[in-house]
């Protein structure tokens, strides 16, 4: 389109400096005929006028001979001189000294009409005449075209002769056109219609033809002058000033689509940028990551908006604050001034997280883990640190808790394991006390009955057999009192939801099925009744036996799932029960181990002591309930045990 | 005591030196007993009564150790209850101090009693005697019902309905009566009756009908 117009003004501009220049040759071209005009009617009337002093001079012959001889030799136009009488008649002639007499082998009487007519003007008008041009073959083969002039000799108002002198008009061309007119020209003479009587001149052959024409207008004679000029007119570039526009427009051009182009590829590149910048700082502010750039000294120069949420200042009233930050509490100033100074003279390496403390702004501390990676410019020199800083105050909180929590099951396990030692440890001890006591009854009853005669052996027999039951009831006494230390909490029931009990063991479990990679299913419909029971250590058996389960699960388990479930159980006339269970499905338990699954001290853990199922009975025990376990299908196993409602 | 002379105490307990201690008392009070080291093992026993060692004829009772490895001496005593033998055969728990609550537990549950780990052993033979005679007593309320159940059976139509009007007191003459047949005929239903329930007077015969 813009190409389109372009070419057209320029086509235009062209076509116009053509025509300017042409017109420009035209207007010279026709001065330059007019200023020929006017020299050869000049040199017409000058050659008039030397014809007349001629004339005055007339008196006596010889002298116009020899005065006519002179003029023709000062006038190489003129080819001849007539003195004629009033009748025309010939008197007197000179011709040219320049070239042969012209009319030498033509009969000058031919043109007598002509001269008749020419002469008859001049007589009527007492001034010099012309007569037609005419034709007069050379002996040369060329041919010249003559004109004649007459000019009457008046002597007291009567004329008594005339003067004839006659032009070559080709000579009149050579001699009175200043040659200057003549550079790249042809000047002819021709007549009205069109043809040709005299020309001078190259013959130029141009592409194009200017042509000036004037009326060359005597008194008896008309003729045309007619001013040819070749040009190798006009060329593309016509000349310097419009090669100098065109180039320049053509530049124009040039920068105009150059500049288009860039302008768009700029558009398209801002457009990017804008793109890009819009993704990043949505990413910046999607972030829960803190975002901190400082330059060398240490000023901050940006943040994001985590970071301003995490401290709790404004972005503003960080932008530009050099050390100490106001986010560093006042007590660390000194250490952080320190690592800041280390890290600046390059000998801190922290690729991997530094944890250090931060300040709120409302003077709560709290713990942070800082990556710190130089900011490099796109000249490749340092600038500054970008820091990414994590929040993990809440993280230590729930660590804490954790841990808590665990260091409480934990010690609820050792006075559980301790406590199931002791009822264990009086189990077995109490067997053969009741074997002794036994005995020693028995024994007894046999003494009485037996009715020994020696009596006094009878009471001293009797009286240490008795000791001996004595004995054994005190160690039972014993054992009873430790167990019952042990045990004093046992009576500390109380009503618990069981999703309460669930919801208490599954941090430590989670801790432990994320080591294992177990997914562990709760399953605890939300309208069960309470439990009446000892929730530390129903805890401690649900802990116990979910660990059981998830070790279970070895290696080679496909899918390790860990099910705890919760539901009600048959219930009979006195209670009502609910009964839990806990799911693996892991490796089962092979029938030999079946049998000796919850005798104390036995276990198939490397470092395991052989109490926990013996204690889970236990516990469930103690609560009434029943422990047992069967195998789940397709594989694993479930322990179930049940605990009354309240 | 006379009921507990044939009778025979079933001791269940893992702990042979324990088992062997009870039967070694309860043969010093001469009560014959008999040991099995686990609670499966007695149920087989059980299943393979009633005709050969044991009979419910026979007074018996369980010596039950609440924590044995296998089937444990809780869930040994819901099978009894379940084949409804509480009554003819009483269990007397043998804990430690552990198992207290669930021995208390069980005695609610209808066990007869639970003695604690070491035993004070006449205390424990004399509830053992105890629970003898209850199942004694049991066992002969269960055999005299039995019977009259039997007898009952024996009756004719006829000689039912007069017996139902002889317990509410009516005289012949009105038994004739209301079952329109002569009092001589009511007469001699009266003795056949009489002879089958294996009484002498109406008023026995009342009291055996009450009992029922």
């Amino acid at each position: 389109m813009l190409v389109t117009l372009i070419l057209s003004m320029f086509s235009v501009l062209l076509w116009l400096a053509g025509r300017y220049e042409a017109s420009q040759v035209q207007t010279r071209l026709d001065r330059d005929a007019s200023d020929a005009t006017s020299d050869i009617r000049a040199a017409l009337t000058r050659n008039a006028q030397t014809l007349q002093a001629l004339q005055f001079a007339a008196a006596d012959a010889p002298p116009w001979r020899q005065q006519a001889s002179t003029v023709l030799r000062d006038h190489r136009e003129l080819m001849r001189l007539e003195w004629r009488d009033s009748q025309l008649k010939t008197i007197q002639s000179v011709d040219t000294p320049y070239r042969a007499p012209v009319f030498k082998n033509f009969d000058r009487g031919v043109l007598q009409p002509e001269v008749a007519q020419a002469c008859s003007i001049a007589k009527r008008q007492s001034s010099p005449a012309y007569s037609n041009s005419s034709y007069i073959p050379q002996s040369d083969g060329m041919g010249l075209e003559i004109m004649d002039v007459c000019l009457p000799v008046i002597n007291d108002g009567q004329v008594t002769g005339y003067t004839l002198a006659s032009y070559a008009l080709n000579e009149i061309l050579i001699n009175q056109i200043s040659p200057a007119l003549l550079r790249s020209r042809e000047i002819s003479f021709t007549e009205a219609d069109g043809t040709r009587l005299a020309v001078n001149g190259m013959q130029h052959r141009g592409s194009r033809l200017f042509t000036g024409v004037q009326l060359l207008d005597l008194p008896g004679h008309t003729m045309v002058l007619r001013v040819d000029s070749w040009r190798a007119a006009p060329d593309v570039f016509p000349n310097v000033l419009t090669a100098l526009v065109m180039a320049m427009a053509m530049a124009l051009v040039t920068v105009l689509i150059m500049l288009a182009r860039d302008m768009r590829r700029r558009q398209q590149v801002e457009l990017d940028l804008a793109d890009a910048l819009a993704f990043r700082k949505a990413m910046e502010d999607s972030l829960v990551t803190g975002l901190r750039a400082r330059d060398n000294q240490g000023m901050i120069t940006y943040v994001n908006p985590a970071f301003c949420e995490m401290v709790g200042f404004e972005s503003k009233e960080l932008l530009g604050h050099s050390m100490p930050a106001p986010y560093w509490p006042p007590e660390m100033i000194d250490e952080y001034g320190k690592r800041q100074a280390l890290r600046l003279a390059g000998n801190l390496s922290s690729r991997e997280g530094m944890e250090s403390v931060f300040m709120r702004k409302n003077g709560e501390r709290f713990a942070v883990l800082i990556f710190e990676a130089p900011l490099i410019n796109a000249a490749g020199a340092q600038t500054g640190w970008m820091s990414a800083i994590l929040d993990i105050s809440e993280q230590r909180r729930v660590e804490e808790m954790s841990r808590a929590s665990q260091e409480r099951l934990q010690a609820t396990a050792r006075l559980a394991t301790v406590g199931e030692m002791a009822s264990l440890l009086s189990h077995e001890l109490n067997q053969p006390l009741a074997a002794i006591s036994s005995y020693a009854t028995g024994s007894l009853n046999l003494l009485q009955d037996l009715g020994l005669h020696d009596k006094h052996l009878a009471q001293s027999l009797s009286s240490a057999i008795e000791r001996i039951a004595q004995q054994a009831e005190r160690a039972g006494k014993v054992i009873k009192s430790v167990h019952d230390f042990v045990r004093r909490r046992d009576q500390a029931r109380e009503s618990v939801s069981p999703k309460t009990l669930l919801d208490n063991v599954m941090p430590l479990v989670s801790l432990q099925a994320r080591k294992l990679g177990v997914r562990v299913e709760v399953q605890c419909p939300a309208d069960l009744p309470q439990v009446l029971c000892d929730r530390t250590m129903v805890e401690q058996v649900l802990l116990n036996l979910a660990r059981n389960g998830m070790q279970a699960m070895n290696e080679d388990t496909p899918r390790k799932v860990l099910t705890l479930a919760v539901r009600r159980a048959a219930s009979n006339a006195t209670s009502r029960w609910l009964e839990f269970s806990v799911t693996d499905v892991g490796s089962g338990i092979d029938a030999q181990i079946a049998e000796k699954l919850f005798t104390p001290f036995f276990t198939t853990k490397s470092e395991g002591m052989g109490l926990g199922l013996s204690l889970c009975r236990t516990v469930v025990e103690q609560h009434g309930g029943l422990l047992s376990h069967t195998a789940h299908t397709p594989r694993g196993t479930v322990f179930s045990f049940t605990l009354p409602q309240s | 005591m006379q009921p507990t002379q044939d009778a025979l105490v079933f001791i269940v307990d893992d702990d042979a030196g324990v088992r062997e201690a009870l039967a070694w008392l309860l043969r010093s009070r001469r009560l014959p007993s008999e040991s099995f080291d686990s609670a499966d093992e007695f149920v087989s026993f059980l299943n393979r009564n009633p005709n050969t060692a044991w009979t419910p004829n026979q007074p018996g009772c369980l010596l039950l150790d609440v924590r044995m490895p296998g089937l444990s001496g809780l869930a040994l005593f819901e099978q009894l209850i379940e084949r409804q033998l509480l009554d003819v055969l009483p269990v007397i728990f043998l804990t430690g101090h552990a198992d207290v609550p669930t021995a208390v537990d069980a005695v609610k549950r209808g066990a007869f009693d639970f003695c604690e780990k070491p035993f004070s052993d006449n205390a424990l033979v004399d509830r053992i005697e105890q629970a003898l005679l209850r199942s004694a007593q049991t066992q002969a309320a269960l055999k005299s019902k039995k019977t009259l159940q039997q007898n009952l059976s024996e009756l004719t139509e006829r000689e039912r309905d007069v017996m139902r009007l002889v317990v509410e007191g009516l005289p012949n003459k009105l038994i004739a009566d209301q079952l329109d047949i002569s009092v001589r005929t009511v007469e001699v239903h009266r003795a056949r009756v009489f002879d089958k329930m294996a009484v002498k007077s109406a008023v026995e015969l009342a009291n055996l009908m009450r009992r029922d």
